[in-house]
C-alpha cells in the first residue's frame, strides 16, 4: 500500500516536472528572443569597426543566429533530446560544463547559507518564542524585521565595506586568494572567501524563519496540552523539546526548502557583489549578453533545483508528522 | 565605442558606494604605515622579479585561441605573431624574418625564423603559419581574415598568403594575429593554449584570475618576470588591490588617478580611445536604412553648423574639466598615431569665428530668443549619449554649454545603446572608437560602408574622400598607404574633419591611467587603442623589477 503510494508520488512529480520544464523552456525562449540585446553587438563590442560586414556573417552562421527563432527552438529540442545542451556563445564552451563549474562554486556558498539560514533561524526563533515579549524576544524581534526589510545586494555591500574595506579581515573578491595554484589553496583560505558571500546569502531565510517559528511556539505553548504539562511539572525546556519542537519545525522545513528560489536568485546578487565566480555571475553574463543556450540551460538547472527541493519538503512533512501522509 | 556589457547599474552605483567609504579611509592607513615601517616593508614584499599581480581587467571569456580573436590587442603572451608594432608603432619583425608583397598586391609572402619552438618544444613552420591564417578566416571570431583566399606553406620557413583583392590595412592580421600549431589545435585549445609566445598558461580560475609563468622555450630574450597574475576585478576593487599592496599594476579610472598610492607610481598613458561627436550627414527623409531607420537631420546637414561646433568647442577646457587632465584634444579619429594629418587640426574656442561661418551660411536670430533660424529651420538638434557613461555624459553636458553662445541649441539626452541604435542616423550621437588598425576609419568615413549598423552611421558621403580611402586600402605598403589615409583627413582642399567636411566633431582623448610599483619598470609606452587595461601589456615581456 505504502509502496504503491511512494510510487504514484514519483510519478506525478516526474510529470509535474516535465510539463514545468517545457513551459520554462518555452517562456525563455520567447523572452530572451523579444530581448533588445543583440547578442551580436554584445559579442563583437568596441571591436565593431574592425569586424567587417562578411565577418559579422561568420559570426551569425557559427552561432546559428541566422536561422527564425521557431527554427532555433526545435533545433534547440532535437539536441535536448540527444541530451546536448548547446554551446554557450561567451564561454566558448559546453552549457552543461559551464554549469558543472560554476556550479561547483556556488553549491559551498548555498550549502554555507543555507545550513546557516536554517539552524540560526530556528534556534532565534525557538528562544524568542519561549521568552515571548521579554527583552531578549524584543531584540531578537527587531534583528528579524531589520533583515527582512533589507534587500540582499545592500547586506552585501554593508558586509563589504566593514569587513573587506575598513576592518580588512574578508578579502575583497574572489574564491580563493591571487597567484595561489589550486592544489596550494588550504581549506581556510576557502572558508576566509567563501565565509562572507554565504553569511550575507543566510541573512535572506533567517528572519522568515524565525518569525514563523517564534509564532508557531507561542500559539503551541498557549494550547491546552501544554497547560496540561505545566500543570504536571513539566520544565520550559522539556516543553519545547517534547510538545514544541516537532510542531514548530514543520513550517520551518516548508519555509526552508521553500526559500531555496530565493536562495539561488539572492546568489546572483550576492555573488555580483562579492565578485565570486558562481552560477549567479554565469547568469548575470548570459542574459545581458544574450547567450541564449547558456541562459535556458541555468533556468533548467534551477527550475529542477527549486523544484527538486520543494518535493523533498513534500516527503519530509510525512516523516516529521505521521499524520501526513502521501496521497492525502 | 564601449558596447562592453555592464553590470547592473545599481551594482555599480552601489559599488561606487564602497570606493567612497574606501577613498575615505587612507587617512587612518597612512598613520598606520608610516607608525611602523614593517608594514610598509611588507606590503612592498608582494611584488618580486618572482611574480607580480596585475589588476587591469580584460579577462577573454572565450578563452586564449587567436584564431577567435585574442590577442587583438596588448600582449597574446601565449602565442606569438608574424610581425609586432614597437613603441613608436612601427612595425618590426617577430616570428617573420622578412615579408614582400607581390606586384599585384594580391599575395604576402613571409619568411619566418627557425628556431622558434612551442611551449611543447615542437618547432614552428609554415604550415602552422597558414593553417593559422586559413582557420582564422573561416571562424567567425573577433578576428576579421576575410580578405584572405587562401595561405599556402611553401616550404618549411616560407608561407603564403593570397588575398582576394589588395588591402594594405591586411598588415594589421599579422601583428595581431598569434600563430597556433596546426596539430595541437583542437576544441579545447582556448583552454589549453600552446604557443610560441613569451609566457604559458599555468592556471586559469575563470572569473577571478590567470596565472601564467615564463615560457623556457620561448625564442626572444627570456621574460624577466617569472610569474604573472592576473586579476580580474572591477576598476574599484582594482585600486583596492593596488592600496592594499596586493597588485602591483592596476587599471584605474581617471577619477580615482588623482588619488595618492604608496609605493606606487601613477602612469597616465596617451591613447587613441577618442570620444566626438557624430552629426547626420544627409538632409532628413532622404532615406531610410535598411531596418527603416530614418537617416539624415536637416540641421547637421548644413556645413555651416557642423563647422561652427567644431570650431565653437574649447577642446582644451573638457579635457581639464571632465577628463582631470588626463586627456588630450582630438582633432579627428586617430590622433597620436603615424597616419594621422597634423594640418588637420584646428583653433577652436573660437566663438567669433563660429558666429560668422554661421551668418555666412545664412543663418541669423531674427525673432531674438537665442537661437538661430535658417528660414523654417531652428538651429537645434538632440545630443544622445549613452546614459551608463558618466564621461560622456559630462562631455555631452559640457558640448552644449560651449555651444549655446554661438546660437545653437542642442538638447542632450541620456539613452541605453539599443534606443540609441535606431535613432543614431538622425540624431547627434557622442560615440567613441580608437584603434591601430586603419580599417576603423575607413568604415567611419566610406560612404559603401553606411548600412544602417555603426559603420559611417551618419551617412557620410564624400566621393572625392571615398577615393582616397580607397587608394589607402589597397595601397601595396602601409607606409604608402599613410599618405592617402592623411590625404583623406585634409590634403588642403579636401578632408573628413574640421576645415573640411566636418563629418564629426572630435572631441578628446581618454589618456589611461594605470598606478604602476615604483619597483616595476614598464618600459616606454604605446599609444595605446580604446580598451583600458590589457593594452599595457604590449611589451610585457621587457618589463623588469628592479628592486631586490
Amino acid at each position: 500500500m505504502q509502496l504503491k503510494r511512494v510510487a504514484s508520488f514519483t510519478v506525478r512529480t516526474l510529470i509535474r516536472l516535465l510539463l514545468l520544464l517545457i513551459a520554462v523552456s518555452v517562456f525563455s525562449f520567447v523572452l530572451v528572443s523579444l530581448s533588445p540585446v543583440d547578442p551580436i553587438n554584445a559579442y563583437v563590442g568596441a571591436e565593431m569597426l574592425q569586424i567587417s560586414p562578411e565577418q559579422r556573417e561568420l559570426i551569425t552562421q557559427r552561432w546559428g543566429l541566422d536561422e527564425p527563432m521557431i527554427t532555433r527552438f526545435f533545433l534547440w529540442l532535437q539536441q535536448l533530446a540527444t541530451g546536448n545542451l548547446g554551446m554557450s556563445m561567451v564561454f566558448n564552451q559546453p552549457v552543461s560544463v559551464v554549469i558543472a563549474n560554476r556550479f561547483q562554486a556556488s553549491l559551498q556558498m548555498l550549502a554555507i547559507a543555507w545550513l546557516l539560514s536554517g539552524v540560526l533561524g530556528l534556534i532565534l526563533g525557538i528562544v524568542a518564542g519561549a521568552k515571548a515579549g521579554s527583552w531578549i524576544d524584543r531584540i531578537i524581534r527587531f534583528y528579524a524585521y531589520v533583515l527582512a526589510s533589507s534587500p540582499t545586494f545592500w547586506v552585501a555591500l554593508l558586509l563589504l565595506i566593514i569587513f573587506a574595506v575598513t576592518l580588512r579581515l574578508a578579502p575583497i573578491c574572489c574564491a580563493a586568494p591571487p597567484g595561489v595554484l589550486a592544489q596550494d589553496v588550504t581549506l581556510w583560505q576557502r572558508l576566509h572567501h567563501i565565509l562572507l558571500p554565504a553569511l550575507t546569502l543566510s541573512i535572506i531565510g533567517v528572519a522568515n524563519i524565525a518569525l514563523h517559528t517564534r509564532q508557531k511556539l507561542i500559539e503551541v505553548l498557549n494550547s491546552d496540552y501544554v497547560l496540561f504539562a505545566r500543570a504536571q511539572g513539566e520544565s520550559l525546556v522539556g516543553i519545547i523539546y517534547h510538545h514544541g519542537l516537532r510542531n514548530v519545525i514543520l513550517p520551518a522545513i516548508t519555509l526552508q526548502f521553500a526559500s531555496l528560489s530565493e536562495l539561488f536568485g539572492g546568489s546572483v546578487l550576492a555573488e555580483q557583489v562579492f565578485a565570486y565566480p558562481g552560477l549567479g555571475k554565469a547568469t548575470v553574463e548570459a542574459a545581458l549578453r544574450s547567450d541564449v543556450p547558456l541562459l535556458i540551460g541555468i533556468v533548467f538547472f534551477s527550475a529542477i533545483f527549486v523544484y527538486t527541493g520543494n518535493a523533498i519538503a513534500d516527503l519530509t512533512y510525512q516523516i516529521v508528522d505521521p499524520r501526513i501522509r502521501l496521497g492525502n | 565605442m564601449c558596447l562592453n556589457v555592464k553590470s547592473p547599474s545599481y551594482v555599480t552605483g552601489l559599488l561606487l558606494l564602497v570606493q567612497m567609504v574606501s577613498a575615505c579611509a587612507p587617512a587612518a592607513q597612512q598613520t598606520t604605515q608610516s607608525s611602523s615601517s614593517m608594514t610598509q616593508s611588507n606590503s612592498q614584499q608582494t611584488g618580486s622579479s618572482e611574480q607580480i599581480v596585475l589588476a587591469i581587467g580584460g579577462e577573454s571569456e572565450e578563452g586564449y585561441d587567436p584564431t577567435l580573436g585574442w590577442g587583438r590587442y596588448g600582449s597574446p603572451l601565449f602565442q606569438s605573431t608574424l610581425l609586432r608594432r614597437n613603441e613608436n608603432l612601427e612595425l618590426v619583425n617577430d616570428l617573420a624574418t622578412n615579408y614582400n608583397i607581390s606586384e599585384d598586391r594580391k599575395v604576402w609572402t613571409v619568411n619566418i625564423r627557425q628556431d622558434a619552438t612551442f611551449s611543447d618544444g615542437q618547432p614552428v613552420t609554415a604550415e602552422d603559419v597558414a593553417y593559422t591564417f586559413n582557420k582564422a578566416a573561416e571562424s567567425g571570431g573577433l578576428t576579421d581574415v576575410t580578405v584572405l583566399q587562401e595561405a599556402v606553406a611553401i616550404d618549411a620557413d616560407t608561407v603564403e598568403l593570397r588575398l582576394k583583392q589588395p588591402q594594405s590595412t591586411f598588415v594589421n592580421r599579422l601583428v595581431t594575429l598569434g600563430i597556433v600549431p596546426k596539430r595541437a589545435h583542437g576544441s579545447d585549445y582556448a583552454r589549453n593554449p600552446v604557443g610560441s609566445g613569451p609566457y604559458k598558461l599555468v592556471q586559469w580560475d575563470e572569473g577571478q584570475q590567470l596565472i601564467v609563468e615564463a615560457n623556457p622555450t620561448y625564442y626572444g630574450e627570456p621574460p624577466a618576470i617569472k610569474r604573472l597574475v592576473f586579476l580580474f576585478v572591477e576598476e574599484d576593487a582594482a585600486f583596492a588591490a593596488a592600496k592594499s599592496g596586493q597588485a602591483q599594476v592596476a587599471a584605474v579610472p581617471q577619477a580615482l588617478a588623482v588619488q595618492q598610492v604608496e609605493g606606487m607610481k601613477l602612469y597616465d598613458v596617451t591613447s587613441v580611445d577618442n570620444r566626438g561627436l557624430l552629426f547626420p550627414f544627409p538632409r532628413s527623409n532622404a532615406k531610410t536604412t535598411p531596418d527603416g531607420d530614418p537617416v539624415g537631420n536637416n540641421v547637421t546637414a548644413d556645413p555651416a553648423i557642423r563647422q561652427a561646433i567644431n570650431v565653437a568647442i574649447d577642446r582644451q577646457a573638457l579635457v581639464t574639466g571632465v577628463l582631470e587632465g588626463y586627456g588630450s584634444p582630438a582633432y579627428g579619429p586617430v590622433s597620436g598615431l603615424a597616419w594621422e594629418q597634423p594640418d588637420a587640426n584646428i583653433q577652436d574656442a573660437n566663438i567669433a569665428q563660429a558666429k560668422q561661418i554661421l551668418t555666412a551660411g545664412g543663418w541669423g536670430d531674427k525673432n531674438g530668443d537665442g537661437v538661430l533660424e535658417k528660414g523654417d529651420l531652428q538651429a537645434e538638434f538632440t545630443l544622445l549619449y549613452p546614459a551608463s557613461d558618466s564621461t560622456r555624459q559630462a562631455l555631452a553636458l559640457s558640448v552644449a554649454e560651449m555651444v549655446k553662445p554661438t546660437g545653437i541649441r542642442a538638447n542632450v539626452q541620456g539613452k541605453s545603446w539599443d534606443e540609441i541604435e535606431p535613432l543614431m542616423h538622425s540624431n547627434v550621437v557622442l560615440f567613441g572608437w580608437g584603434s591601430h588598425d586603419q580599417t576603423e576609419m575607413y568604415n567611419l568615413y566610406h560612404s559603401k560602408a553606411a548600412q544602417g549598423e555603426f559603420y559611417n552611421a551618419g551617412y557620410y558621403a564624400n566621393s572625392a574622400i571615398d577615393k582616397t580611402l580607397d587608394l589607402a586600402m589597397g595601397a601595396p605598403t602601409e607606409a604608402e598607404a599613410i599618405a592617402f589615409w592623411k590625404a583623406a583627413q585634409w590634403d588642403g582642399q579636401n578632408g573628413f574633419t574640421a576645415k573640411g567636411d566636418a563629418a564629426w566633431a572630435w572631441l578628446v582623448n581618454l589618456d589611461h591611467t594605470y598606478f604602476v610599483s615604483t619597483c616595476l619598470d614598464i618600459g616606454e609606452r604605446q599609444v595605446e587603442p580604446h580598451g583600458h587595461g590589457w593594452p599595457i601589456t604590449a611589451n610585457i615581456a621587457q618589463w623588469k623589477w628592479t628592486c631586490n
